[in-house]
């Protein structure tokens, strides 16, 4: 008798061996793996290793203290962008965190139910065919918005954030130019709070000026010819005497410091409260802020969309089942339960505003001579991303050690604000 | 007997609360939460208007003729002294993206995957415990900070390794960089993938003798399929979009060339140097910055609408 020849093929011997074969090829992809894994490890390693090193003898307190210096880049720093990143990641969290969990609650607990139905039933004449068919239409508008809104949020996410720069560009720094196109030094827009146009003029007294109240903004200079009301520097109004060249020049000070000479020409020079406050935003930290939070808009949204999906069902039911609306519900229940996911998925994004660089350096630009934080709302501001990116690109060494000192800095607030998100995580899961 | 039946005092005494301010407020946030909601969508509609009327203007310059935008060689917008000599053919700076986006898949797609896989098959908890850390401290990581990485060891090691026939700025170190920028997105997306594969299926492969590779390969990566697929996709629009690297380490010649080693400036790189330059506004050079964020905004956005369909349409659900 023979072996049928599937059998005679696969005979014992060749069997084993081609297991062998197989197990073989299995411990190599098990190694392979075990080392792709720990290749990111490697890398990490690798990274922190080499930055520290570069940056290490730079790390002192004149890096946190000073501010940027061509001159003496030994002694340069960041607390400007430290202050700058402060105020554009405050004003990105105050827009981005309130919309971003509103629109998930928003998607998530107030889906269009079958009561919603039955409402606009009762609002819409019933008994007549037709207006059936609205009311179904409209309730499938409803949950159609709902996806479309859904749907719109999970694209968002994938636009690369320079073009949120171009988006903040257009529509805070410009604004489509509807109120005029800005230009540098001078006072443009629409104007709504917070600033006096001024002359600035010489006196006689030495290095002290006089402040002549502006009429006409298109003008730039002013040529005084006639004795005019004018304010001193420290904003006593008094009305200016005139010196004509040639006569004997008065000799007190008290009236020295509000005289000056006919014919004395001066330039444009503004007041400017924290409060100033115009359109078009210009190259401004509001605006900045507010483009990095339409660039974290997304990420909330869906880290609170998932906290709030995390909530069991059935506390939801229960407190429905009380009597109460879906807004008290939302408000006692729901994001009572939901706080730990969303406060956490909040902090990581702000985490990633922190570290965000393109979209800041379209709307403020590259520039970094700036040696204190924003003054007013519509001052502009250096951050550490662009900072780094400004220092990074410079061949010198020194601005290379000072770039990556400058990161080492920034990792370390990314950790401080990362470990918070974690210790309360933890801290809520315990109450 | 008395007729009457008195009710307790309990519930006579009870003051019953008007619900007609609950019912009010609850219209009112409803559509206080609504505009939240709108407002996303005014997102979208403002990056639509924006991007259509300011490159309209780009456009419509008779400097500009669309047909050499698409198909012309030459990207001289910063380059050239007179406006009547800058070429706009968005080539080279499609090409410059799509090499540092193909060296960057390279690195981090098998990389990636093989890593999901090894977390999601093989490790143990204590390997996952350092693993995952390591992974979103690498995702948390600033571009910015890749950007100087990849000057500051990428690429004097190539110029190393070759002997020096890299550029100081290359597409390599660059693309390398940008990798290690998407690994982790790919990773975390591919793992959930295949932890979504029922044991069941693992359990019937090693039950017919398949080893773990055999397992892996054959039963599990298939199976997870189109998750892993969106997620090369999305991870390949990241790249695509990915600025601060590129700004810092791929230089800024354009050009149209297959050579990695060279300098390439990419689409958002261009976008970068003109912020830097200062360019009037108004000028044809300004805004040719919106022809080419058309240009990016179109690929990234197909990317990740093709990648949101592939996960939803082949997605293999086991109940």
């Amino acid at each position: 008798m023979t072996m049928p020849a599937a059998l005679q093929r696969d005979d014992a011997n060749d069997q084993a061996a081609k297991a062998g074969r197989r197990k073989l090829i299995s411990r190599w992809f098990y190694l392979l793996c075990i080392a792709i894994a720990m290749l990111s490890v490697l890398v990490l390693a690798v990274l922190l290793i080499s930055i520290s090193v570069q940056g290490g003898s730079r790390l002192s307190v004149d890096l946190l203290t000073n501010a940027h210096s061509e001159l003496h880049p030994e002694q340069a720093g960041m607390w400007p962008a430290i202050v700058g990143t402060l105020f554009v990641c405050g004003v990105c969290a105050l827009v981005a965190l309130p919309l971003g969990v509103g629109t998930a609650v928003f998607l998530e607990e107030f889906k269009p139910r079958r009561p919603e139905l039955r409402v606009l039933r009762r609002w819409i004449p019933l008994g007549q065919r037709r207006w059936d068919g609205v009311c179904t239409g409209l309730y499938k508008a409803m949950r159609g918005l709902h996806g479309f809104v859904q749907l719109n949020i999970s694209n968002l996410a994938g636009v690369p954030s320079i073009v949120y720069g171009l988006l903040g560009l257009s529509v805070f720094v410009y604004m489509f130019n509807v109120f005029g196109q800005i230009t540098v030094n001078e006072s443009a827009g629409l104007e709504l709070a917070g600033v006096r146009h001024y002359y600035q003029v010489l006196t006689l007294q030495r290095g002290e000026v006089v402040l002549i109240p502006q009429q006409d903004l298109q003008q730039a200079t002013i040529t005084v010819t006639e004795p005019v009301e004018a304010m001193l520097p420290s904003g006593e109004r008094v009305t200016l005497s005139l010196w004509k060249p040639g006569t004997e020049k008065p000799t007190e000070p008290e009236l020295r410091r509000r005289t000056v000479r006919e014919g004395a020409t001066g330039g444009r020079y503004s007041q400017k409260d924290w409060y100033y406050f115009r359109l078009p935003l210009g190259r401004s930290f509001l605006a900045a802020g507010l483009t990095l939070a339409l660039v974290i808009l997304p990420v909330v949204i869906i880290a609170s969309q998932e906290a709030l999906r995390g909530v069991p069902p059935s506390m939801r039911e229960a407190s429905l089942g009380l009597g109460a609306t879906t807004w008290q519900t939302t408000r006692n229940v729901c994001l009572p339960a939901a706080l730990p996911g969303i406060l956490t998925g909040s902090i990581l994004s702000m985490g990633r505003a922190i570290g965000e660089a393109a979209p800041i350096l379209v709307v403020l630009g590259a520039a970094i001579a700036k040696n204190s934080g924003p003054q007013h709302l519509m001052d502009d501001a250096v951050t550490m991303p662009v900072l780094i990116y400004n220092w990074a690109g410079r061949q010198q060494q020194v601005y290379q050690e000072l770039a990556a000192a400058a990161i080492i800095v920034l990792l370390v607030i990314l950790l401080l604000v990362n470990s918070l998100a974690i210790y309360l995580r933890q801290r809520l899961r315990q109450t | 007997m008395t007729g009457t039946i008195t009710q307790p005092t309990a519930l006579t005494k009870r003051r019953f609360k008007s619900t007609a301010w609950a019912s009010v407020s609850e219209r009112l946030v409803l559509v206080g939460l609504g505009s939240c909601a709108v407002a996303t969508l005014l997102i979208t509609v403002g990056i639509l208007v924006m991007l259509v009327t300011q490159s309209w203007h780009f456009f419509a310059s008779e400097y500009v003729e669309f047909g050499e935008f698409f198909s012309g060689g030459r990207w001289t917008a910063l380059q050239a002294k007179e406006i009547e000599d800058a070429r706009f053919g968005i080539w080279p700076l499609l090409s410059g993206t799509l090499r540092v986006t193909v060296i960057a898949m390279v690195i981090a797609l098998p990389l990636g995957l093989m890593t999901a896989i090894y977390l999601s098959e093989f490790a143990s908890r204590r390997v996952r415990s350092l693993l995952k850390p390591t992974l979103e401290v690498i995702a948390g990581i600033p571009t910015v900070v890749l950007g100087f990485f990849a000057i500051l060891v990428i690429s004097p090691g190539l110029q190393w390794i070759s002997g020096g026939s890299f550029d100081t700025f290359n597409a390599t170190s660059a693309g390398i960089a940008v990798g290690i920028l998407c690994l982790p997105m790919v990773c975390s997306l591919s793992e959930d993938a295949l932890q979504a594969v029922p044991t069941s299926l693992r359990e019937g492969a090693y039950g017919l003798g398949c080893t773990p590779f055999e397992t892996a390969t054959k039963v599990v990566v298939p199976a997870a399929l189109s998750g892993i697929v969106s997620a090369f996709l999305l991870a390949f629009s990241r790249a695509i979009g990915e600025t601060m690297v590129v700004a810092l380490a791929a230089g800024t010649r354009a050009t149209a060339t297959l050579d990695p080693r060279e300098q390439s400036q990419t689409m958002t790189g261009f976008i970068v140097e003109m912020i830097k330059s200062e360019s009037e506004f108004g000028t044809v050079q300004y805004y040719s910055l919106y022809g080419v964020a058309m240009a990016l905004f179109v690929i990234t956005f197909a990317m990740t609408v093709v990648g949101q369909m592939v996960r939803r349409r082949y997605r293999e659900s086991y109940q």
